[in-house]
């Protein structure tokens, strides 16, 4: 046993050292984050509450029916029934979702081949009763638009519908094709259709949303 | 107590004896009540120490910090269900708790809070009162491990036996330097001896004695580094793992007093009591404006202070590594100091 290592031994050099550490981090400022009264920051790409993207022009979900992610979605929490209409046109009878069931992977979203599908930022809605969190897709577009309501931007885009890792040509065209989706009410779109929203003044709703559309997919390709 | 003046009163004026009688248990109201609010207190304390070290916050959410988490954790082990097991021995399971929590609050009556606070006045065999105390409230621990029926708690009962024979003896001998220094035993009488010396305190004279006293301590209130008796990585919550309510708070409150009191201990013995060193109070002369129980009180939370910043750094002793230090070392220390102690006195 050398010196040092007897002085170590009789002074518990080691010991107030770590005292000494617990006592520099008792005076550092705590992480905590008080969750009800303060939220952190939520980054883009959380996957959170599930929505159906409402489209612009028609106002309604983009669904078409391709049956992709109920078929790929691990917990199998997806169910989806294709209905005819008087004209043998196909529409979405019933498109539901038991998000007691998902374990948000995301890959509903990254298949989707139209991006009629989103996990959506909002984290917090749980609720006492089940039904509450069984979303059919009248919830589905109503949860889009309390999430939409909440963004400051005025277009969306979410990361997953373009999956990182996959090259893109070999993504079917819509996919390819697809921009940030606008989610301020324009002139084209009537406001009403958009329930929850108010628009300010028409007439300050010019084009600039939709040049902005244009300059966001030439950002996201030169990431991909 | 001077018995005989006890006994005289009673004999020659009883009015006199029932005042006194009153005031005495005014006084151990007010004691016994302030030591419960400290408990309650300190628990709010570690918490918040402990939390912050860990860089977390401690309670925030009843009342300003948490201030009232104390009370919101009383209303909860009081409504708690009072469980007892069945197949445990009943009347001892019973007993058990109210033998820790006696025995640990008992101490506070030789304590010298400040000048001529005292409940048991001129007790002269302060100190050893507080050691019999003190080895008692093992009895408490014991006997609910026996009683409980359950293996945990047995472990931690037995534990906590060999624990506390172990480490009582060091803290004794750790203590004997400050009796032969200060010639008494009686907890008054010691805090004037050190008055007497410009320093004022025994821990300048006696450092390594404070250093062993504050390890047997730890190890004697069940604290980390040395709290096997409750090991809950192995023994669940050890031997009060079948208590529940009420019950369950009694052993909390007996801890957390036995921890206070050793503060006390410390605090009487090695840093002057209620007192400040006089080289101070020369060159500092307004401070005696200053009541002595707030010095008091302050050295009493530094060492609170102490045993919680110890339990948030330094890890659980193993069971033989406890028993070796204990026997092979710390009682030959505590032993050389009271030789060379002596030796120092006798010559000077």
């Amino acid at each position: 046993m050398t010196v040092k290592q007897l002085i170590d031994k009789v002074f518990l050099t080691e010991i107030l050292k770590g005292m000494a550490l617990t006592f520099k981090m008792m005076l550092s400022k705590p992480v905590t984050i008080q969750y009800p009264d303060e939220k952190r920051k939520i980054y883009p790409g959380f996957r959170g509450k599930h929505a159906f993207v409402r489209d612009a022009k028609t106002g309604r979900q983009k669904c078409i029916m391709c049956m992709k992610c109920v078929n790929i979605c691990p917990s199998q929490c997806i169910s989806l029934k294709k209905g005819r209409d008087e004209n043998n046109k196909p529409f979405l009878e019933r498109y539901d979702i038991d998000a007691l069931r998902c374990i948000y992977c995301g890959y509903c979203v990254e298949v989707c081949p139209v991006c009629a599908l989103v996990l959506t930022e909002e984290f917090g809605y749980c609720s006492y009763t089940k039904d509450a969190i069984f979303f059919d897709k009248d919830k589905m577009l109503k949860n889009w638009d309390e999430f939409v309501a909440k963004l400051s931007g005025d277009v969306y885009w979410n990361k997953f519908w373009r999956p990182n890792g996959v090259d893109i040509s070999k993504m079917p065209k819509s996919k390819r094709e697809q921009a940030p989706v606008p989610i301020r009410p324009t002139p084209a779109m009537p406001s009403d259709t958009v329930p929850g929203k108010n628009p300010v003044n028409p007439a300050e709703k010019t084009l600039e949303p939709a040049a902005k559309v244009e300059e966001k997919p030439e950002e996201k390709k030169e990431v991909v | 107590m001077d018995i005989s003046s006890f006994y005289g009163s009673l004999g020659t004026d009883t009015t006199d004896f029932i005042l006194r009688m009153i005031i005495m248990v005014a006084k151990i109201a007010v004691v016994i009540v302030i030591a419960l609010l400290h408990v309650a207190y300190s628990t709010w304390f570690e918490r918040k120490i402990i939390g912050h070290m860990q860089i977390r916050l401690g309670p925030m959410r009843v009342g300003y910090h948490g201030l009232l988490q104390p009370f919101a954790d009383f209303v909860k082990l009081f409504f708690k269900e009072d469980i007892i097991p069945s197949s445990g021995d009943r009347p001892v399971f019973q007993l058990a708790p109210m033998i820790a929590l006696f025995a640990t609050i008992s101490s506070l009556a030789v304590i010298p809070f400040f000048d001529d606070f005292v409940i048991a006045k001129n007790m002269n065999v302060g100190l050893l009162y507080l050691f019999a105390m003190s080895s008692l409230s093992a009895y408490g621990i014991i006997l609910a491990g026996w009683s409980s029926n359950s293996k945990y708690a047995f472990l931690g009962g037995l534990r906590s036996s060999a624990q506390v024979i172990s480490y009582e003896i060091a803290l004794a001998l750790s203590l004997v330097g400050i009796m032969v220094l200060s010639g008494s035993l009686n907890l008054v009488e010691i805090i004037e001896a050190q008055q007497k010396h410009w320093y004022g305190m025994y821990v300048v004279v006696q450092f390594p004695a404070y250093i062993l006293f504050l390890i047997c301590a730890f190890a004697e209130t069940n604290r980390t580094p040395f709290d096997l008796p409750e090991a809950e990585s192995e023994l669940v919550a050890g031997y009060f793992v079948e208590y529940s309510g009420m019950r369950f708070s009694l052993f909390f409150m007996a801890e957390y007093i036995a921890m206070i009191i050793m503060s006390c201990i410390a605090v009487t013995c090695f840093w002057g009591g209620w007192t400040l060193p006089p080289v101070v109070m020369k060159a500092l002369p307004f401070l005696a404006v200053v009541p002595g129980l707030v010095w008091f009180l302050l050295k009493v939370y530094c060492h609170l202070f102490l045993f919680y910043w110890v339990r948030a750094t330094v890890p659980r002793f193993r069971y033989d590594h406890l028993m070796s230090l204990g026997w092979k070392v710390l009682i030959p220390l505590a032993l050389a100091n009271i030789v060379i102690t002596s030796i120092v006195k006798f010559l000077f």
